[in-house]
């Protein structure tokens, strides 16, 4: 089956003399995986997380999305792969808190110059996806937690892109809320969204993604699970 | 803490001029005069009748505190030699010129504008009081009159506040150009410890002559005449510069306020985690402002440098315009201004660090940098329903989310964009005013008939004809509109010291096109246009008749009409002054021509049938406007630099207190050409509110400052020359706030656009 992320050999580092955050890591994820990238604090899982969204750029090595080479795009070219091809859903939210829940739900679709009514037409239905319509007036600053997250993951999922990314998604969430957004990450991918979740949480890792890529101080120590949803054989450092 | 010195550097650095205006605006010939160790009297000395003991001994009488010369001096009539450009032979007329080898000592610094003193026979430095257009540094003249037509090579152009000489030469060189025959003579210039009036002037002349040999002192100018024609000059130029320095000092204290509170602001985070490792709340207070004084002192040093070299700038063309030849920032202000820049920025720093002393540390952390909960939300939402691209509004909202950063941007922006407003408007007027006064545009073909007696070789080489003949030969030329003899005399008033100076058109001269501030024109003899100075000086108005003493002859003339000029000059028909001197010759002939004829050829088709007497040339008479319209320039774009950084620090600031957001924006897809968009339009609207602010201001300042312009010239303005703006150029004008504030957001929304989506995300 064609990738829909395929890294190979990327190589990051921030500094020279340090350790790169990131080692010679090759790895392909099949579209529909719900991939669990795991590991401890400065094992390098968010930056590949980065390097994916084109948040960041490799060292070495190229890093292939959506049949798109992110590590030559122009700054231009890569935000409009993100706003096409990447939803990303942060820990703390990263809500705008002088917008509307709806407006922050319309924004990526707005950068896209998708047409007005298209637009409110799919953050309405998401919203209500998401059981948050009743709140679309309201301001971040006034929803729980959870709502922010499932805000959060509306608005990454306004333009239907193909990779939706998710670092530590419930970090910032009690464990009820937590379980709550992880359910609906998994119902997200069950309905066929490929989904890659940076954790540290192997427990949740575990209930959510059916495959687990641990890393380990910048190289991938190991990935499990692949197989049985189906993805390729991954390849293992 | 880089952008606090750098808002201090720019800042001082726009303040210290802008003061230096303002100083240099009040007195400046006191300045000049006190700057240049001016003569308060040039007593010239007959060689014959005295010897150097007794002048040297002069030096020493009490009333004396310090003496220079004896300079050789003597009058020459000189004309320009011919050029690669030019034929030659303009006459530049007598010069005084004294021999000195040095242009310093303790009496008349003389100043050198540009190239070097004369250090060998044949140079010449030239003053640059009255310097005719062309000459300059290289420009060779021909001393007219003397055995060999001694050629002199112009290699500096200098200024004498006291205006002791017209040139300067080696002293060696005097004897060279002296006359055969003609009596030696000399200069001693003197500083008196007391000539602060006329008549202690006087008793100090009366003191040196007594000291010296009867005759030996055949005449002495005291400083009072130069002082009274120089500060009438510059005291028209005063309130514009005023003008500006005041903008300039206002626009330095905003931005420096506004950096620095918001610079305190935007070190919220740092100052809870102070509070929270132990921190009492004045300890973080101090800290904080003293963390912000330690950059601000090296900023206000290095401003004060560039603002030194800046002044010095634009004090050299400010003393162009003055005509006092050179003034200097005093040293106190070099002080002074850093010295205040620094205390506004504890000032401006303290308010903000107290506040957040106050807090406890979990609300600085958690308040942090952000605009305060809640405000800007409303433009937010409402600007999003508009049918512009998302970045846009975005971007068009943000002024709402800081009003007071917002409120003092857009003065920053308005200071900048009304010196802009004024700056056209003032431009536009005084060009109106030089070409009220010179009538370049009526006046366009100017002839100069040879004076009874002229030296100059052309000039004798030719024949004058008669006045008929001249006549005959403008008529003659199809080009010509109009024509007019003029003939310029100096008759006196009763009761007043000043002599006035007459023009008496010969002909109908209404065409010349003098621009009537009251009255009409004269239609016959006995009638006449003055200024509104001659009407002060003689405490008449139009309507009134005066009398004036032409060649021991008392004439009344009937003042009819008040007309735009300087001085105490009058304008008459030639037949008033006929019962006392008949016929007057003429002096001057004018001529106006007919539309779409060419003026260089309608000159050279005149000097050929007038023959090589008569100069006949276009009038091109600027009255120093260039000079005015660069300091304008460079005035008006200082101040706009300075409102621009104004804007480039509110939004550097802006920027990065929202870099997390940033980093969401970029991270959800915003191309580096949105987010340009949304940093620059965040200041768009400010920009925009400020240059239509700044119309009515800018034009309110136009209004206030140019009549006191022309009242410190002794005259008043014609409506036309102050209503100079017009709707469409007013529109136009109303965007440069846009255009400052833009130009100003350029540089760090590139910055923006350029940051890591990474790290901005992670940014706290």
């Amino acid at each position: 089956m064609d990738a829909v992320i395929e890294l190979s050999k990327v190589t990051k580092g921030y500094g020279s003399g340090s350790r790169p955050a990131v080692n010679l890591v090759s790895l392909h994820i099949s579209p529909g995986e719900a991939v669990a990238v795991m590991g401890p604090s400065g094992s390098g899982k968010s930056t590949l997380l980065n390097l994916i969204a084109g948040l960041d750029r490799p060292d070495s090595g190229t890093v292939t999305v959506a049949g798109n080479r992110v590590d030559t795009m122009s700054e231009t070219a890569a935000a409009r792969f993100r706003r096409r091809d990447v939803g990303f859903i942060f820990q703390f939210f990263n809500l705008l808190d002088d917008l509307t829940v709806l407006d922050n739900v319309l924004l990526p679709a707005q950068l896209a110059g998708l047409p007005r009514a298209q637009a409110r037409a799919r953050a309405a239905e998401l919203l209500a996806a998401l059981r948050i319509e009743q709140h679309r007036d309201a301001y971040p600053g006034r929803l729980s937690g959870g709502e922010r997250q499932r805000v959060a993951i509306a608005r990454a999922l306004v333009n239907r892109p193909a990779l939706l990314l998710a670092d530590e998604p419930t970090g910032a969430l009690d464990t009820r809320t937590g379980d709550e957004i992880g359910g609906l990450l998994l119902d997200l991918n069950r309905s066929g969204q490929t989904l890659v979740l940076v954790t540290h949480n192997p427990e949740l890792a575990a209930r959510y993604a059916s495959r687990m890529v641990a890393m380990m101080d910048g190289l991938i120590a190991s990935d499990t699970g692949g197989e049985a949803r189906g993805g390729s054989p991954a390849p293992v450092q | 803490m880089a952008v606090i010195g750098l808002v201090l550097l720019v800042s001082t650095g726009a303040c210290l001029p802008g003061l230096a205006l303002v100083i240099a605006s009040n007195s400046p010939f006191d300045h000049a005069f006190a700057a240049q160790h001016g003569a308060d009297v040039t007593a010239v000395i007959d060689p014959s009748r005295t010897n150097p003991a007794q002048l040297a001994a002069t030096a020493r009488l009490p009333q004396v505190s310090a003496a220079a010369g004896p300079f050789a001096e003597t009058t020459v009539t000189t004309e320009l030699a011919p050029a690669p450009q030019t034929p030659g032979g303009e006459p530049l007329g007598p010069l005084t010129l004294a021999g000195r080898s040095s242009p310093g000592g303790p009496v008349d610094d003389v100043t050198l504008q540009s190239g070097h003193w004369a250090q060998q026979p044949g140079q010449i430095v030239l003053s640059s009081t009255g310097l005719a257009p062309g000459v300059t540094d290289g420009t060779r003249l021909i001393a007219t009159g003397l055995p060999g037509k001694p050629m002199l090579t112009i290699v500096g152009i200098a200024t004498s506040v006291t205006g002791s000489a017209n040139g300067w030469v080696v002293p060696g060189e005097i004897s060279v150009l002296q006359a055969p025959g003609s009596p030696g003579s000399e200069e001693m210039l003197y500083r008196f410890r007391d000539a602060a009036n006329a008549a202690a002037a006087s008793a100090d002349v009366a003191a040196v002559t007594a000291a010296l040999p009867a005759g030996a002192v055949r005449a002495a100018q005291s400083y009072l005449s130069a002082k009274a024609q120089e500060t009438s000059n510059a005291a028209s130029f005063a309130p514009f510069l005023v003008a500006f320095g005041v903008l300039g000092l206002m626009m330095s204290v905003l931005i420096v306020a506004n950096v620095i509170s918001g610079a305190v602001v935007t070190g919220y985070r740092r100052i809870g985690i102070l509070k929270s490792i132990g921190f009492t709340p004045g300890q973080v207070s101090a800290a904080y402002v003293f963390q912000a004084m330690i950059p601000a002192a090296a900023g206000c040093i290095a401003g004060a440098v560039l603002g030194h070299l800046l002044a010095a700038v634009l004090l050299g063309k400010t003393a162009s315009v003055y005509g006092v030849g050179t003034l200097g920032v005093p040293l106190w202000a070099d002080a002074a201004v850093p010295l205040a820049m620094w205390c506004l920025t504890g000032i401006a720093a303290l308010v903000p660090a107290v506040r957040a002393g106050r807090l406890s540390a979990v609300q600085a952390m958690a308040g942090g940098h952000a605009p305060r909960v809640g405000r800007g939300y409303a433009a937010h939402r409402l600007l999003g329903r508009l049918p512009l691209p998302r970045p846009v509004t975005i971007g068009l909202a943000a002024p709402s989310s800081r009003p007071a950063r917002t409120a003092v941007t857009l003065a920053a922006v308005l200071f900048g964009a009304t010196a802009v407003i004024f700056a056209a408007g003032l431009g536009s007027s005084l060009s109106h005013v030089v070409s009220g006064l010179s009538l370049t545009s009526t006046e366009q073909v100017q002839i100069q008939v040879p004076p009874p007696g002229s030296t100059n070789v052309v000039m004798r080489q030719g024949h004058a004809q008669s006045s008929e003949s001249v006549s005959a030969a403008l008529a003659a030329q199809p080009g010509t509109l109009h024509y007019a003899a003029e003939s310029s005399e100096q008759a006196s008033v009763p009761g007043l010291s000043q002599r006035v100076s007459v023009t008496a058109f010969t002909g109908d001269a209404a065409w010349t096109g003098y621009s009537m501030l009251a009255g009409d024109w004269y239609t016959g003899p006995g009638q006449a246009v003055v200024p509104a100075y001659f009407l002060e000086q003689t405490g008449t108005t139009v309507g009134d008749t005066v009398v004036i003493v032409f060649n021991g002859r008392q004439i009344p003339v009937r003042i009819v009409g008040e007309d735009f000029d300087t001085g105490l000059v009058m304008i008459t028909d030639s037949r008033t002054l006929a019962r006392a001197a008949h016929p007057l010759p003429p002096s001057w002939y004018y001529a106006e021509l007919r539309p779409g004829t060419s003026t260089s050829a309608y000159v050279q088709a005149l000097s050929t049938a007038l023959g090589p007497a008569y100069q006949v040339s276009t009038n091109n008479d600027t009255r120093g406007l260039p000079v005015v319209i660069g300091l304008i320039s460079i005035l008006t774009l200082l101040l706009a630099i300075v409102a621009g950084l104004g804007v480039l620090n509110t939004v550097v600031l802006q920027t990065r207190e929202r870099t997390r957001d940033l980093g969401v924006f970029k991270a959800i897809g915003m191309t580096p050409r949105q987010v340009i968009a949304m940093v620059v339009c965040s200041v768009a609207v400010t920009g925009l509110a400020a240059g239509v602010v700044a119309v009515p201001v800018g034009v309110a300042l136009h209004q206030y400052v140019l009549p006191r312009m022309a009242a410190a010239a002794g005259t008043e303005l014609p409506a036309s020359f102050l209503n100079v703006y017009r709707a469409p150029e007013l529109a136009i004008l109303a965007l440069s706030g846009v255009v400052i504030a833009v130009i100003g957001a350029l540089l760090p929304a590139g910055w923006a656009a350029r940051t890591s989506t990474a790290s901005a995300l992670h940014a706290e």
